[in-house]
């Protein structure tokens, strides 16, 4: 292999993990609200709520990103209405932003589906003796369901974070330069694929392994003061 | 926005949807095939601990699966393209070249993909199989290949379904990027119905709404083999 | 056991030498598919356009079939060094960067390339390189990804936002909407998109580009050919040389282009 075209990859392609971490660390951020308001609304006795935040996890599982990508950015780009709106258009007429409101909605319905399974999970014990000890609705949320729900999402909640980083690649297709857009850029150019796409896939097999360490450890972190 | 359905169907556009859709299917089911028998080797592998070859397999499902499958799906389609047209040569596939090579590369790369997962899915289902019942086989006289037909296989696949519907539904999504590559099904289809008529909303809502009935209708599907599953593990 | 394999891989090898379709009877052309007016591929996946009539052509000189791929453009030199069709004819400009790659046929056409920009700002009333680079200079520039001018804007306009597309479609979409605020591609895409409705508002700016300006935009339009393929690449010229003769080229760049861009030998 050529020491000079890989030096030329390495650096090109590191310019691209910054914007590759941004996307993903902004979607994550807000999905994980989302996602959490989603399952609260999942759980709670509202038929209205629940069935909302039911069909919003369908609807976003069961379609692939790329099209929500698409549907977004080129979709929503063709009306004027979108056009002649400030805000909208900030979010659209960006592709970074267009990518990252994608991102977003859609690794809230997974995270909505993962707390969902964490709040279920918490014994109903627990929830009456912090009702019976006095505790307010938020309180109880906060102290009790909150903390013990993310424990047990934790190692699934792991896994979603690494699907959003996977799911950062396709912004390349609306022409976001992260990892996957510089990488193909330097393809076309100067055709060496197996390098540059294998130099890429270490990129993200980095980050990817650096994430799960430190979901392992915080998981132990979390795990010991219970006990 | 003038354009709506009556245009979509006078341009021949819903039929094409509909066709890529079933492309789309198609790769789909090739892929989980594939993925599976991926997925039942390497999972049998890392089951009985076969030393060298359990670590080749720990490389590969922590590569795919820490890698973006649009990574995978370049890497393949742009590099190892003589491979596969070897392969497509020694099928009598040559002649296909035009829908039937995209095809192929993407049935291997989304396969590859879910055969990942399937590995870890088997894996656990494998473990899940209670150490009694191989040893009972054993005593009884039962010949390896016997007790894998008969005692491993048809419980491994029962404490399996559920995982594998989740794979399923990856697999099926993960078919959309294929279209970056320029096979024909419902989301290239989708893409150059936006590019020609310049309406992209109707074009991706379209494609969307077809991709949830195809995953609404499989989870059917897999409620009822679970079901049938089950019941004949009981009888 | 070893004689199977032998055997087997003798198979392979022969099954590998596909290099000749044309033992077929066949010429196999990669094309793009989706840069009218060069090369359209419709649902069924018919090509039309000026490479459609300069492969056919091509194809009715060697006495060969012709059947078209489909193809993503930068996609195209990778599958044509793995034999999945025997030529390229889609657009495509030889330059020495591809050069490296794949051999090219002669120039069967040159054609010069333009910006574009929104009517009444400054960047669409440059007039010489200097002061469209000046203009273009933070301007967000929409290019097809693995094209010359790509390449070209690349090296000598660093200053610029270059956003690559895979399509033109996707591209000319952009520009409608407003997130570009210029494009770069060959004069040819360009009128096409400003004939269009969403082409209104935008104006070709006035300074040509063309394989004089700069290396990377290379010595006019070739015919991809793999390295090894001499025998094919001395018919092929010998075929484009017959056609610029009978004036061929001509009447089909005539009509897709409303002018003459051909090469001929003399």
């Amino acid at each position: 292999m050529d020491a000079e075209l890989i030096y030329r990859a390495v650096t090109t392609l590191a310019k691209g993990v910054s914007v590759t971490l941004t996307l993903a660390s902004i979607a994550v951020a807000i999905g994980f609200c989302l996602g959490l308001g989603l399952a609260v609304m999942r759980v709670s006795s509202s038929r209205l709520l629940s069935g909302f935040a039911e069909y919003y996890s369908a609807v976003f599982r069961g379609t692939p990103l790329l099209v929500q990508l698409f549907l977004f950015y080129y979709g929503l780009g063709q009306f004027d209405a979108v056009r002649d709106n400030a805000v909208a258009w900030w979010v659209i007429g960006d592709a970074m932003h267009c990518a990252i409101l994608a991102l977003a909605l859609n690794t809230a319905a997974y995270t909505s589906e993962i707390l969902r399974g964490g709040l279920m999970s918490i014994p109903v014990g627990l929830v009456e003796a912090a009702k019976a000890a006095g505790m307010s609705r938020v309180l109880r949320f906060r102290r009790i369901e909150f903390p013990l729900a993310i424990r047990q999402a934790l190692p699934a909640y792991g896994n979603e974070i690494v699907l959003v980083i996977k799911g950062t690649s396709l912004a390349s297709t609306i022409t976001v330069l992260e990892i996957t857009g510089h990488a193909k850029r330097l393809m076309s150019q100067t055709y060496a694929i197996f390098e540059i796409f294998t130099i890429a896939g270490l990129f993200y097999l980095a980050i990817n392994m650096v994430l799960i360490f430190a979901v392992r450890r915080l998981e132990a972190r979390l795990a010991s003061p219970g006990r | 926005m003038q354009f709506g359905l009556a245009q979509l169907w006078e341009g021949g556009w819903i039929g094409a949807l509909l066709r890529g859709a079933s492309i789309t299917i198609a790769v789909g089911f090739g892929a989980m095939l594939l993925g599976l028998v991926i997925g039942i080797a390497c999972g049998l592998i890392k089951w009985g601990q076969v030393r060298p070859l359990n670590w080749l397999v720990d490389i590969y499902t922590t590569v795919v699966r820490g890698v973006p499958e649009l990574l995978i799906i370049y890497l393949l389609f742009f590099s190892s393209v003589e491979f596969v047209a070897r392969i497509g040569t020694a099928f009598g596939w040559a002649g296909l070249a035009d829908t039937g090579y995209p095809f192929l590369i993407g049935v291997i790369a989304i396969g590859t993909i879910s055969g990942s997962y399937a590995t870890e899915v088997v894996r656990g289902a494998l473990a899940a199989i209670p150490k009694g019942h191989i040893e009972a086989a054993r005593a009884l006289g039962m010949p390896r290949k016997r007790i894998f037909r008969r005692i491993i296989l048809p419980q491994m696949l029962r404490i399996a379904v559920p995982g594998l519907n989740n794979i399923w539904q990856a697999t099926m999504k993960d078919t959309a990027l294929i279209s970056v590559v320029g096979l024909q099904e419902l989301m290239r289809t989708a893409f150059i119905g936006a590019g020609s008529t310049r309406n992209p909303f109707i074009f991706y809502l379209i494609a969307g709404a077809l991709y949830l009935v195809i995953t609404f209708v499989s989870q059917i599907g897999f409620r009822r083999a679970e079901r049938a599953l089950v019941l004949k593990g009981r009888a | 056991m070893k004689l199977k394999l032998i055997s087997v891989a003798a198979l392979l090898s022969l099954s590998m030498g596909i290099a000749a379709h044309a033992a077929e009877g066949e010429l196999v052309i990669g094309t793009e598919g989706a840069y009218p007016p060069f090369s359209m591929a419709d649902a069924n996946g018919n090509v039309t356009g000026f490479d459609a009539d300069v492969g056919n052509a091509v194809c009715e000189k060697l006495a060969l079939k012709c059947r078209f791929v489909v193809q993503a453009f930068d996609g195209l030199i990778p599958a044509l060094n793995a034999k999945r069709f025997d030529v390229i004819i889609s657009g495509m400009s030889i330059t020495e960067e591809r050069g490296k790659q794949i051999d090219f046929s002669r120039s069967y056409g040159e054609f010069p390339n333009n910006f574009i920009a929104k009517k009444g700002t400054e960047l669409a009333d440059a007039k010489d390189i200097e002061t469209l680079k000046a203009d273009l200079s933070g301007l967000r520039v929409g290019v097809q990804g693995g094209t010359t001018h790509a390449a070209y804007v690349e090296k000598n306009m660093p200053d610029v936002q270059l956003m690559t597309y895979d399509t033109l479609d996707q591209m000319q979409i952009d520009l409608a909407s407003g997130r570009l605020d210029s494009s770069f591609a060959d004069a040819s895409a360009q009128s096409d998109f400003l004939a269009k409705p969403d082409g209104a508002e935008f104006q070709m700016v006035d300074v040509v580009i063309d394989s004089s300006s700069d290396a990377t935009l290379g010595t006019g339009l070739g015919i991809g050919i793999r390295k090894d393929e001499t025998e094919l690449k001395e018919k092929i010229n010998e075929a484009l040389c017959e056609l610029g003769r009978e004036g061929t080229l001509k009447t089909s760049s005539e009509k897709w282009f409303k002018m003459d861009i051909s090469q001929t030998c003399d």
